[in-house]
């Protein structure tokens, strides 16, 4: 028998209101975790997306929009820089790397990223971080493909598949795996020859080609329309696939094929140093053309968080409210039992104990509270954020490896606790002042 | 009397919200183990000189010596722990913790005592199994009334105190049952070598002790 014991009789006493109580602390610690856990892994999951570029050379009509749809595929890229552009562009600076990159296709709704072998041999998903092989090899060649790792999960495609990818994209939630695509390439099998690693980024959920590859498939589609119009067809109508024995290789590609959406670029650096005093520069020298739209993605997405840095800020003043009516909860069922323990409180008295451990009995009970709430709140906070991950996934296509600085996820919790023994304060100096002559009748 | 359970000269007491109830009581001794009934009617004063000896409330003047010391020149903490360790208290309703079991509400006595922590099971058990209590971790409110008295008794005695106060100990009871429960808290105490006051209105309790004080004897002009 300790005071423990004590502390629990009383919070079992009222099991109704301790649970009520309990649960608006896990709620309150729960929301705050959640929103913390998102703030820093929403961030850290953009960050990783455009890696150790510096650049982002596309035609879109904004930069924000520019690094969401070559970056983190939200959708596919409008606009498409020419291929004389690109080589005029590669001549503007002593890059690192220039990497042209085309997307528009897909295979069931996921992103297709059409590119050069330095995509995996210079670019790095993660600044920190190259692409690392869970099997197989980069592709060498036109129709050989790489699955980032989600797409490897969702498709179950492995190494030595053949698969047809599709022009274009259909909107998220159309994806049927079984539902045949408006306009597959079948002429066209692709084999699988490596898969990647999970790099936490959106490219995860992206296929790799050879950009070769993605502009024989679009060459053979203007030479059909040709042959077509030939034939007396229209030669727009590149959507009515007739046979006409055509056959397409690298040989026939023009430059009008030779489409790109995007550039992933990076200046020359010295060796281990991520900055260099050229970035600026030859940002404003693109930034000139008006023919381009050049972003730097650490920029972008400090700005996007600015503008969401506010709603975040609403969110997590929200869960501080939660939090603080919790502690009101917990003052309100323990003054309120106040009452009910009068007499067990006297009797206490009566039997040895002190008003400073009557009063530290009454303060533990509501710091327990405070505790067990914490616990379930931490809990509750792990599967949300799965849930929300999950969500925000389906939803947005954003992948988000959620975590929390363990430092900041103590400060939550040692903070519901303190507001607990604040709480706590009112009913334990009601206890504190309890008379116990009055409360033992019938005494007298 | 260093040897006196309980030693009172010239106490004075008022209630600051009612001035017109004053105690006061010349003397009042009683020696180590000895067992006095105190007898008077009802609203005579009894309970409060109880919670005047046990620390609970403060005399405006005079002496109440316990085992020797003054319960009411010791203040805070060390006068709760003085109650706690030399004073055990039965009352009319019991007074137990509910929610508790039997065991628990001996041990929260021992809880507040000098005997080492380790002993505190054995002694709450042994002193149950010695009133004849078998549900000893059955809920207090699980036990029928008989019940409930022994583990009051036990809980008064279990810190081993000099002196235990009684108050009304058998006003709820029948009279065979009133007549069974004094016997038990008299062979109690002095099996465990306890004084004990005893307070009640109830006139066939006085041939059960073998002092019988009456209140309204002892004090100076009577309650007012």
């Amino acid at each position: 028998m300790n005071d423990f014991t004590i502390i629990r009789r009383s919070l079992t006493a009222r099991t109704l209101s301790t649970v009520f109580t309990t649960l608006s602390v896990a709620v309150a610690v729960g929301l705050m975790l959640v929103l913390l856990m998102m703030r820093d892994s929403g961030r850290k999951a953009f960050e990783r997306g455009s890696g150790n570029m510096h650049l982002l050379v596309s035609a879109e009509s904004d930069p924000l929009t520019s690094i969401l749809n070559s970056v983190f595929y939200a959708n596919p890229p409008r606009r498409p820089i020419e291929w004389p552009k690109f080589q005029q562009l590669q001549r503007v600076a002593p890059w690192e790397f220039f990497i042209p990159v085309q997307m528009g296709d897909s295979y069931r709704g996921l992103p297709v990223i059409a590119s050069t072998p330095e995509i995996f041999s210079k670019f790095k998903p993660d600044a920190e971080q190259a692409w690392k092989l869970r099997e197989g090899r980069f592709f060498e060649k036109e129709f050989e493909i790489v699955l980032g790792s989600k797409a490897a999960a969702e498709t179950g495609l492995k190494i030595g598949d053949e698969v047809a990818l599709t022009h274009g994209t259909p909107k998220r939630g159309e994806a049927d795996k079984d539902a045949p695509a408006p306009h597959v390439h079948d002429e066209f099998k692709f084999k699988v020859v490596g898969v990647l690693e999970p790099t936490g980024s959106a490219h995860d959920r992206a296929l790799f080609i050879d950009v070769t590859g993605a502009w024989i498939i679009h060459a053979h589609d203007r030479r059909e329309a040709e042959a077509h119009a030939a034939h007396g067809g229209d030669a727009d109508d590149d959507h009515d696939h007739h046979d006409h024995g055509i056959e397409t290789t690298a040989e026939d590609l023009t430059d009008e094929d030779r489409k790109i959406t995007a550039v992933y670029a990076r200046v020359a650096t010295r060796p281990g140093s991520d900055a260099s005093a050229m970035i600026p520069p030859t940002f404003a020298r693109l930034r000139a053309d008006p023919t381009i739209q050049v972003a730097q993605p650490t920029q972008e997405i400090n700005k996007l968080f600015q503008i969401v840095g506010s709603v975040d800020q609403i969110l997590l003043a929200m869960a501080g409210v939660v939090m603080a009516s919790s502690g009101v909860s917990i003052l309100l069922a323990l003054y309120n039992s106040m009452e009910q323990r009068r007499r067990q409180i006297a009797v206490l008295r009566v039997l040895g104990a002190s008003r400073g451990r009557i009063f530290r009995l009454v303060l533990a009970e509501s710091i327990v509270l405070g505790l067990i709430g914490s616990a379930i709140g931490v809990a509750v906070a792990f599967v949300g954020v799965r849930l929300v991950t999950a969500a925000m996934k389906e939803r947005l296509g954003l992948v988000i490896d959620a975590g929390i600085d363990p430092r900041l996820g103590a400060i939550v919790v040692a903070g519901a606790i303190v507001l607990a023994g604040v709480a706590g304060l009112l009913p334990a100096i009601v206890a504190y002042r309890t008379s116990v002559a009055k409360n033992l009748r019938p005494l007298g | 009397m260093p040897d006196a359970a309980l030693w009172i000269r010239d106490l004075v007491f008022k209630y600051r919200a009612a001035e017109s109830f004053e105690l006061r009581l010349r003397s009042l001794d009683l020696a180590a183990g000895e067992q006095v009934l105190l007898a008077g009617g009802s609203g005579t004063g009894k309970s409060t000189l109880l919670q005047l000896i046990a620390g609970l409330m403060d005399p405006v003047g005079g002496s109440v010596q316990i085992a020797g010391r003054d319960i009411h020149s010791m203040h805070g903490a060390s006068r709760d722990r003085y109650r706690g360790t030399h004073v055990g208290m039965i009352f009319q309703t019991f007074n137990l913790l509910q929610g508790f079991t039997a065991l628990e509400n001996v041990l929260a006595a021992l809880m507040f005592s000098e005997l080492p922590s380790g002993q505190h099971r054995e002694r709450a058990e042994s002193l149950l199994r010695s009133l004849d209590m078998q549900r000893m971790h059955a809920r207090v409110e699980e036990l029928s009334v008989g019940q409930q008295q022994r583990v009051a008794v036990a809980r008064a005695v279990a810190c081993k105190p000099s002196l235990v106060l009684a108050d009304e100990p058998t006003a709820s009871l029948d009279p065979e049952n009133a007549g069974a429960a004094i016997d038990l808290i008299l062979k109690t105490c002095r099996e465990n070598g306890a004084a004990l006051l005893c307070t009640s209105h109830d006139p066939t309790m006085r041939q059960k002790f073998t002092r019988v004080e009456m209140l309204s004897e002892l004090i100076a002009g009577g309650a007012r």
